[in-house]
């Protein structure tokens, strides 16, 4: 015994601990997303998507990677090629909506960032409306189709198990109703419009978005079309709008829907609370995440074309969900960390119990003892890991325009209408009964 | 404390062992009969099976013994938008690509380039006027008209509960008269799958 300068248990409790330290590494997700942050800032795309390749995500976190490629290539403009990673991330959050036991336990032992990145709600359905944009963006009306029936399987999925309380994304209803209008699908077309209607009726007294004006002319346009007239008499009561816009006259003209992907999610941050406990030494801590989010610099885009101005409203705020989301999940994730905390120090308490009884040999002890102590509390990370590159908030206009070609100019506006910058976008075609979808991204207000 | 660690032996045993088969790449070989289902979504078996069900029906069908009655020659087919309107992402060219082989192999009917295949042609007939010798040039404005248009759609319902999902696909194909917008053949086949998602993963 005494000549083995370290006894066996000790060699398996350190490689328990260099392995914990593996796995939990030293930064959290949050941190290792700064310079891709950076690149986007300055819109640097192809810079971002070098560090993505840098950050490690495509091998430990297989979903991060995909969403935050698809998203880089989409503002990038190569649609077919974000498309391949969007499919990609759809696939993994089918594998990932299973339950991993070796993952819920390791979620005791580490921390919560132990188990595989699943995604949340509302980025399960963000991924299928860029995928949809995607599409638009390339003129493939009929797969964007494919994208709004999934969202809308996604959508009854998180209904069925959200009870009361759960509001669907009224934004994805939206844009599917712009899908189908788009192919001529009336019924479908106000069957997705009411959804979101009822949606956004929800979304005022939750994240204080106003149902969106365009939503109510297409709600009244749509129900005369197909002859709804108490349906069509009840919006007009609610929206107290009486004159509205005739359908064959609607189509004669062609549309730009022109969209504003305002600023960047907030990243979660982390937030540890060390207490010393003075009789064993030990640290007492805990980890939790939080998000520190700031309103986007950029209140809305003024857009003026062909002598009309008209002002983007937000459609769906990210930020919102974003922190909704985890507020719902924080009285679990800190009962975890509870639990994680009484774990770490039995297992502390159980090395320096060794240390104690093994006098004969007191260094390796001691050692044991330290290294198990220093792992308790290095691996005690919160979980910050989320789709960081999804914008703030979405913005969108929608602006009707007889057949032709247009030259538009796009003011970005903060608050107090200061300006913050502008870009036109050339020739714009618009055709007779068609919508041209035009997605711009602005990451930060000076890019 | 000890005993703890012993017990993870077998574990990391375990661990190594699926690491180490995640390292290399196997290749099996398939028969293209076989039916192989990963995920429950559409695959190469469910237009297999659509592009035989299509094949025999419309061979089996009297409107090409109808056209030949009337007009004397066989007909010919132009391939038209077949609508995807399911919820996957579905390659249609497979099945229309089995059936067209098919057809034409039958002697019974003819083909004639679709919209974006004939532009090419055109483009070649047109270098054909300026550069080929004489004897061998094709002359424009001989193309066989088609008589009838290929179209169709893929449909799917599905139903949900859980982690357990019905899938229900319906092809619809129609062959319509160019002269008169009547329906000679109408083809159908419903797949129908039961597929249960895995509660657990490793």
């Amino acid at each position: 015994m005494r000549r083995r300068a370290l006894p066996p248990p000790l060699v398996r409790m350190l490689s328990v601990v260099a392995g914990c330290l593996l796995v939990a590494g030293c930064a959290t997700w949050t941190q290792s997303f700064r310079e891709i942050e950076r690149h986007l800032a300055a819109a640097r795309y192809a810079e971002a998507l070098a560090a993505l390749e840098h950050q490690g995500d495509a091998k430990r976190e297989p979903l991060l990677y995909q969403l935050n490629k698809g998203m880089l290539l989409h503002m990038a403009g190569q649609y077919a090629a974000s498309n391949d990673a969007f499919e990609q991330a759809k696939r993994l959050i089918e594998h990932y909506s299973a339950l991993s036991l070796r993952e819920q336990g390791a979620m005791f032992v580490i921390n919560d960032a132990a188990s595989a990145y699943a995604g949340e709600e509302h980025e399960h359905v963000l991924v299928h409306l860029y995928a949809a944009l995607n599409y638009l963006a390339l003129g493939d009306r009929a797969s964007a189709r494919v994208e709004a029936l999934q969202v809308d399987l996604r959508l009854r999925e998180q209904a069925a198990r959200g009870g009361p309380d759960y509001v669907e994304s009224a934004f994805a209803r939206y844009l599917t109703g712009m899908v189908y209008e788009d192919l001529g699908e009336w019924s479908d077309a106000l069957i997705a419009y009411r959804k979101s209607y009822e949606a956004y009726d929800r979304y005022r007294e939750r994240y204080g978005i106003e149902i969106p004006e365009p939503l109510k002319h297409d709600l009244l346009r749509l129900t005369q079309h197909l002859g709804l007239r108490d349906e069509q008499r009840r919006y007009q009561e609610a929206f107290g709008i009486t004159a509205g816009v005739d359908h064959e006259a609607w189509r004669r003209k062609g549309e730009l829907v022109f969209m504003l992907h305002n600023g960047l999610a907030p990243t979660k941050q982390e937030q540890v609370t060390a207490v010393l406990d003075p009789t064993s030494g030990h640290y007492y801590t805990i980890a939790l995440p939080y998000y520190r989010s700031s309103p986007p610099a950029i209140r809305a885009a003024r857009l003026e074309v062909n002598g009309v101005a008209v002002e983007t409203e937000v459609y769906e705020d990210v930020q919102a969900l974003a922190k909704r989301t985890l507020d719902l999940k924080m009285p679990a994730i800190t009962a975890r960390a509870l639990a994680r905390m009484v774990v770490k120090a039995q297992i502390a308490k159980a090395a320096r119990e060794r240390a104690r009884r093994s006098n004969d040999n007191s260094l390796a002890g001691l050692l044991l003892s330290l290294t198990t102590e220093v792992a308790t509390v290095v691996t005690e990370r919160a979980d910050t890991r989320s789709w960081a590159t999804l914008p703030s908030n979405i913005q969108l206009a929608r602006i009707a325009l007889p057949p032709g070609r247009y030259d538009v100019r796009v003011e970005l506006r903060g608050s107090g209408n200061v300006s913050l910058g502008a870009f036109d976008l050339r020739d714009v075609v618009i055709e007779a009964g068609r919508k041209t979808y035009v997605s711009r991204h602005v990451p930060a207000a000076n890019s | 404390m000890i005993r703890t660690v012993q017990l993870t032996r077998p574990f990391a045993a375990a661990l190594l062992a699926v690491v180490l088969a995640a390292c290399s790449t196997t290749v099996e070989r398939l028969g293209v009969e076989e039916t192989r289902d990963l995920s429950g979504a559409w695959n190469d078996t469910d237009s297999r099976l659509v592009s035989e069900e299509m094949i025999q029906d419309v061979l089996a069908r009297p409107w090409v013994q109808e056209h030949r009655r009337v007009h004397g020659r066989a007909p010919a087919v132009i391939v038209g938008e077949v609508r995807n309107l399911s919820h996957e992402h579905i390659n249609v060219h497979t099945f229309i690509a089995d059936m067209e082989r098919a057809l034409i192999n039958s002697g019974k009917v003819k083909f004639v380039a679709s919209r974006a295949e004939r532009g090419q042609l055109r483009e070649e007939r047109k270098d054909q006027e300026l550069h080929a010798r004489e004897d061998t040039r094709k002359p424009m404005g001989q193309e066989l008209g088609a008589d009838y248009m290929l179209q169709g759609a893929i449909n799917t319902i599905i139903d949900v509960e859980g982690k357990t999902q019905v899938r229900y696909y319906q092809v619809d194909l129609a062959l319509i008269s160019l002269a008169d917008n009547t329906k000679v053949w109408v083809g159908q086949k419903k797949i129908k799958k039961l597929v249960k998602n895995s509660r657990l993963r490793f």
